[in-house]
Protein backbone atom coordinates (compact mmCIF):
# COMPACT_ATOMS: atom_id res chain seq x y z
CA UNK A 1 0.00 0.00 0.00
CA UNK A 2 1.41 3.06 -1.00
CA UNK A 3 2.36 5.24 2.31
CA UNK A 4 3.56 9.18 0.91
CA UNK A 5 5.18 9.22 4.71
CA UNK A 6 7.62 6.37 4.21
CA UNK A 7 9.89 7.40 1.36
CA UNK A 8 10.18 9.93 -1.05
CA UNK A 9 9.70 7.91 -3.89
CA UNK A 10 6.26 7.44 -2.88
CA UNK A 11 5.36 10.92 -2.15
CA UNK A 12 6.39 11.74 -5.10
CA UNK A 13 4.00 9.17 -6.36
CA UNK A 14 1.33 10.00 -4.28
CA UNK A 15 1.92 13.59 -5.56
CA UNK A 16 1.45 12.34 -9.06
CA UNK A 17 -2.30 10.78 -8.16
CA UNK A 18 -2.92 14.14 -6.20
CA UNK A 19 -1.99 15.57 -9.78
CA UNK A 20 -4.16 13.26 -11.64
CA UNK A 21 -7.20 13.96 -9.87
CA UNK A 22 -6.90 17.72 -9.36
CA UNK A 23 -6.79 18.06 -12.95
CA UNK A 24 -9.95 15.65 -13.45
CA UNK A 25 -11.28 18.08 -10.85
CA UNK A 26 -10.51 20.77 -12.49
CA UNK A 27 -11.26 19.17 -16.41
CA UNK A 28 -14.98 18.57 -14.65
CA UNK A 29 -15.56 21.81 -13.18
CA UNK A 30 -14.34 24.01 -16.35
CA UNK A 31 -16.71 22.13 -18.68
CA UNK A 32 -19.59 22.47 -16.37
CA UNK A 33 -19.21 25.91 -16.28
CA UNK A 34 -18.59 26.23 -20.05
CA UNK A 35 -21.62 24.21 -20.50
CA UNK A 36 -24.31 26.25 -18.42
CA UNK B 1 25.56 -25.86 34.08
CA UNK B 2 28.65 -22.85 32.89
CA UNK B 3 28.02 -24.15 28.94
CA UNK B 4 23.99 -23.87 29.58
CA UNK B 5 24.60 -19.81 31.14
CA UNK B 6 26.64 -19.59 27.97
CA UNK B 7 24.20 -20.96 25.45
CA UNK B 8 21.60 -18.85 27.35
CA UNK B 9 23.60 -15.59 26.80
CA UNK B 10 23.74 -16.39 23.18
CA UNK B 11 20.25 -16.64 23.07
CA UNK B 12 19.76 -13.48 24.64
CA UNK B 13 21.71 -11.78 22.49
CA UNK B 14 19.81 -12.59 19.54
CA UNK B 15 16.57 -11.95 21.09
CA UNK B 16 15.12 -8.73 20.28
CA UNK B 17 14.37 -6.42 22.63
CA UNK B 18 12.64 -3.63 23.27
CA UNK B 19 13.68 -0.47 21.33
CA UNK B 20 15.61 2.21 23.47
CA UNK B 21 13.71 5.19 25.06
CA UNK B 22 11.58 7.49 22.51
CA UNK B 23 12.67 5.55 19.83
CA UNK B 24 10.46 3.30 17.23
CA UNK B 25 12.20 0.00 16.53
CA UNK B 26 10.22 -0.09 12.90
CA UNK B 27 10.55 3.88 11.71
CA UNK B 28 14.09 5.59 11.80
CA UNK B 29 13.96 8.74 14.19
CA UNK B 30 14.27 11.41 11.04
CA UNK B 31 11.60 9.72 9.30
CA UNK B 32 9.13 9.78 12.09
CA UNK B 33 9.77 12.85 13.32
CA UNK B 34 8.93 14.34 9.67
CA UNK B 35 6.18 11.63 9.72
CA UNK B 36 4.15 13.42 12.59
CA UNK B 37 5.38 16.74 11.89
CA UNK B 38 3.68 16.36 8.42
CA UNK B 39 0.36 14.78 9.95
CA UNK B 40 -0.08 17.50 12.40
CA UNK B 41 0.22 20.22 9.67
CA UNK B 42 -1.96 18.44 7.94
CA UNK B 43 -4.63 18.73 10.89
CA UNK B 44 -3.98 22.65 10.76
CA UNK B 45 -4.76 22.39 7.20
CA UNK B 46 -7.87 20.88 8.05
CA UNK B 47 -9.10 23.66 10.60
CA UNK B 48 -8.31 26.20 7.94
CA UNK B 49 -10.24 24.07 5.17
CA UNK B 50 -13.02 23.88 8.07
CA UNK B 51 -13.74 27.79 8.52
CA UNK B 52 -13.56 28.17 4.59
CA UNK B 53 -16.36 25.65 4.49
CA UNK B 54 -18.70 27.17 7.38
CA UNK B 55 -18.14 30.49 5.28
CA UNK B 56 -18.88 29.52 1.79
CA UNK B 57 -21.02 26.44 2.14
CA UNK B 58 -22.56 26.96 5.82
CA UNK B 59 -23.21 30.46 5.32
CA UNK B 60 -23.52 30.77 1.91
CA UNK B 61 -21.19 33.18 1.59
CA UNK B 62 -20.04 34.32 -2.74
CA UNK B 63 -17.21 33.18 -3.81
CA UNK B 64 -15.11 35.50 -4.04
CA UNK B 65 -16.43 38.27 -2.30
CA UNK B 66 -18.71 40.97 -4.85
CA UNK B 67 -16.10 43.27 -6.32
CA UNK B 68 -12.90 41.25 -5.72
CA UNK B 69 -11.17 38.75 -8.25
CA UNK B 70 -8.57 36.06 -7.81
CA UNK B 71 -5.65 36.08 -10.37
CA UNK B 72 -6.64 32.13 -11.18
CA UNK B 73 -4.79 32.16 -14.30
CA UNK B 74 -1.21 33.78 -12.15
CA UNK B 75 -1.49 31.31 -9.58
CA UNK B 76 -2.50 28.57 -12.42
CA UNK B 77 1.31 29.38 -13.61
CA UNK B 78 2.47 29.43 -10.00
CA UNK B 79 0.88 26.00 -9.41
CA UNK B 80 2.70 24.72 -12.88
CA UNK B 81 6.03 26.25 -11.40
CA UNK B 82 5.68 24.92 -7.95
CA UNK B 83 4.71 21.05 -9.33
CA UNK B 84 7.73 21.58 -11.51
CA UNK B 85 9.57 21.73 -8.48
CA UNK B 86 8.68 18.76 -6.82
CA UNK B 87 9.93 16.93 -10.13
CA UNK B 88 12.87 18.78 -9.70
CA UNK B 89 13.31 17.33 -5.99
CA UNK B 90 12.51 14.13 -7.26
CA UNK B 91 15.41 14.18 -9.78
CA UNK B 92 17.77 15.31 -7.51
CA UNK B 93 16.50 12.42 -4.93
CA UNK B 94 17.49 9.52 -7.96
CA UNK B 95 20.26 11.31 -8.34
CA UNK B 96 22.13 10.73 -5.09
CA UNK B 97 20.65 7.38 -5.36
CA UNK B 98 22.55 6.29 -8.20
CA UNK B 99 25.42 8.50 -7.07
CA UNK B 100 25.03 11.24 -10.02
CA UNK B 101 26.28 14.19 -8.00
CA UNK B 102 26.10 17.09 -10.60
CA UNK B 103 22.33 15.84 -11.20
CA UNK B 104 21.74 16.30 -6.78
CA UNK B 105 23.20 19.57 -7.22
CA UNK B 106 21.26 20.65 -10.23
CA UNK B 107 17.93 19.32 -9.07
CA UNK B 108 18.36 20.68 -5.28
CA UNK B 109 19.44 24.24 -6.80
CA UNK B 110 16.61 24.27 -9.20
CA UNK B 111 14.38 23.28 -6.57
CA UNK B 112 15.39 25.83 -4.50
CA UNK B 113 14.90 28.48 -6.91
CA UNK B 114 11.54 27.44 -8.10
CA UNK B 115 9.88 27.38 -4.74
CA UNK B 116 11.73 30.97 -4.10
CA UNK B 117 10.06 31.74 -7.39
CA UNK B 118 6.96 30.51 -6.03
CA UNK B 119 6.54 32.53 -3.17
CA UNK B 120 7.99 35.61 -4.74
CA UNK B 121 5.11 35.36 -7.43
CA UNK B 122 2.83 34.81 -4.15
CA UNK B 123 3.69 37.96 -2.23
CA UNK B 124 3.52 40.09 -5.41
CA UNK B 125 0.14 38.67 -5.82
CA UNK B 126 -1.05 39.27 -1.90
CA UNK B 127 0.65 43.25 -2.98
CA UNK B 128 -1.87 43.89 -6.09
CA UNK B 129 -4.79 41.80 -5.56
CA UNK B 130 -6.33 44.63 -4.27
CA UNK B 131 -8.31 43.66 -1.06
CA UNK B 132 -6.67 43.10 2.38
CA UNK B 133 -7.37 40.19 4.58
CA UNK B 134 -9.69 42.21 7.42
CA UNK B 135 -12.10 43.64 4.20
CA UNK B 136 -14.52 40.66 4.87
CA UNK B 137 -14.57 37.14 6.15
CA UNK B 138 -13.79 35.64 2.28
CA UNK B 139 -10.87 37.44 2.19
CA UNK B 140 -9.53 36.52 5.32
CA UNK B 141 -10.11 33.05 4.80
CA UNK B 142 -7.75 33.72 1.41
CA UNK B 143 -5.17 34.96 3.10
CA UNK B 144 -4.98 32.87 6.00
CA UNK B 145 -5.63 29.43 4.25
CA UNK B 146 -2.94 30.88 1.40
CA UNK B 147 -0.89 32.45 3.15
CA UNK B 148 -0.28 29.72 5.59
CA UNK B 149 0.46 27.27 2.99
CA UNK B 150 2.84 30.17 1.86
CA UNK B 151 4.61 29.65 5.52
CA UNK B 152 4.77 26.10 4.93
CA UNK B 153 6.62 26.98 1.27
CA UNK B 154 8.71 28.85 3.23
CA UNK B 155 9.98 26.55 5.79
CA UNK B 156 10.69 23.79 3.32
CA UNK B 157 12.97 26.42 1.20
CA UNK B 158 14.90 27.17 4.39
CA UNK B 159 15.15 22.84 4.60
CA UNK B 160 16.18 23.06 1.01
CA UNK B 161 18.29 25.77 0.93
CA UNK B 162 20.40 23.61 3.71
CA UNK B 163 20.06 20.45 1.54
CA UNK B 164 21.61 22.46 -1.22
CA UNK B 165 24.16 23.79 0.08
CA UNK B 166 25.07 20.81 1.93
CA UNK B 167 25.23 18.90 -1.44
CA UNK B 168 27.45 21.64 -2.73
CA UNK B 169 29.83 20.77 0.09
CA UNK B 170 29.88 17.14 -1.48
CA UNK B 171 27.62 15.71 2.21
CA UNK B 172 25.94 13.35 0.36
CA UNK B 173 26.54 9.37 -0.99
CA UNK B 174 24.42 6.67 -2.20
CA UNK B 175 24.72 5.24 1.05
CA UNK B 176 23.89 8.17 3.02
CA UNK B 177 20.70 10.46 1.77
CA UNK B 178 18.54 10.65 4.52
CA UNK B 179 19.32 13.99 4.21
CA UNK B 180 17.82 14.94 1.15
CA UNK B 181 15.13 12.49 1.33
CA UNK B 182 13.31 13.91 4.39
CA UNK B 183 13.26 17.48 3.18
CA UNK B 184 12.32 16.20 0.07
CA UNK B 185 9.09 13.94 1.74
CA UNK B 186 8.35 17.13 3.29
CA UNK B 187 8.50 19.35 -0.07
CA UNK B 188 6.08 17.02 -1.83
CA UNK B 189 3.78 17.72 0.99
CA UNK B 190 3.66 21.49 0.63
CA UNK B 191 3.20 20.61 -3.16
CA UNK B 192 0.29 18.40 -2.68
CA UNK B 193 -1.61 20.74 -0.17
CA UNK B 194 -1.58 24.05 -2.80
CA UNK B 195 -2.60 21.90 -5.40
CA UNK B 196 -5.63 21.38 -2.51
CA UNK B 197 -5.49 24.77 -1.45
CA UNK B 198 -5.45 26.19 -5.33
CA UNK B 199 -8.20 23.79 -6.49
CA UNK B 200 -10.28 24.98 -3.58
CA UNK B 201 -9.96 28.75 -2.91
CA UNK B 202 -9.30 29.29 -6.95
CA UNK B 203 -11.02 26.85 -8.94
CA UNK B 204 -14.37 25.36 -7.13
Amino acid sequence: MLNPLRSEAEAFRFLLYVIAVVAVIIGVVLLLRAAL
Amino acid sequence: MEAASIAHAGAHDEHHGPPEANRSSRVEAPLLGMLLFIISEVMVFGSFFTAYFFIRVAAGAPWPAPGDHLPVEVAGVNTAILVSSSFTMHWAQHSIKNGNRFGLKAGMLTTFLLGATFLFIQLNEYANIGFAPQDNAQATVFYSLTGLHGAHVFIGLLLLLFVTIRSFRGHYSPEQYRGVEVPGIYWHFVDAMWLVVYTTVYIL
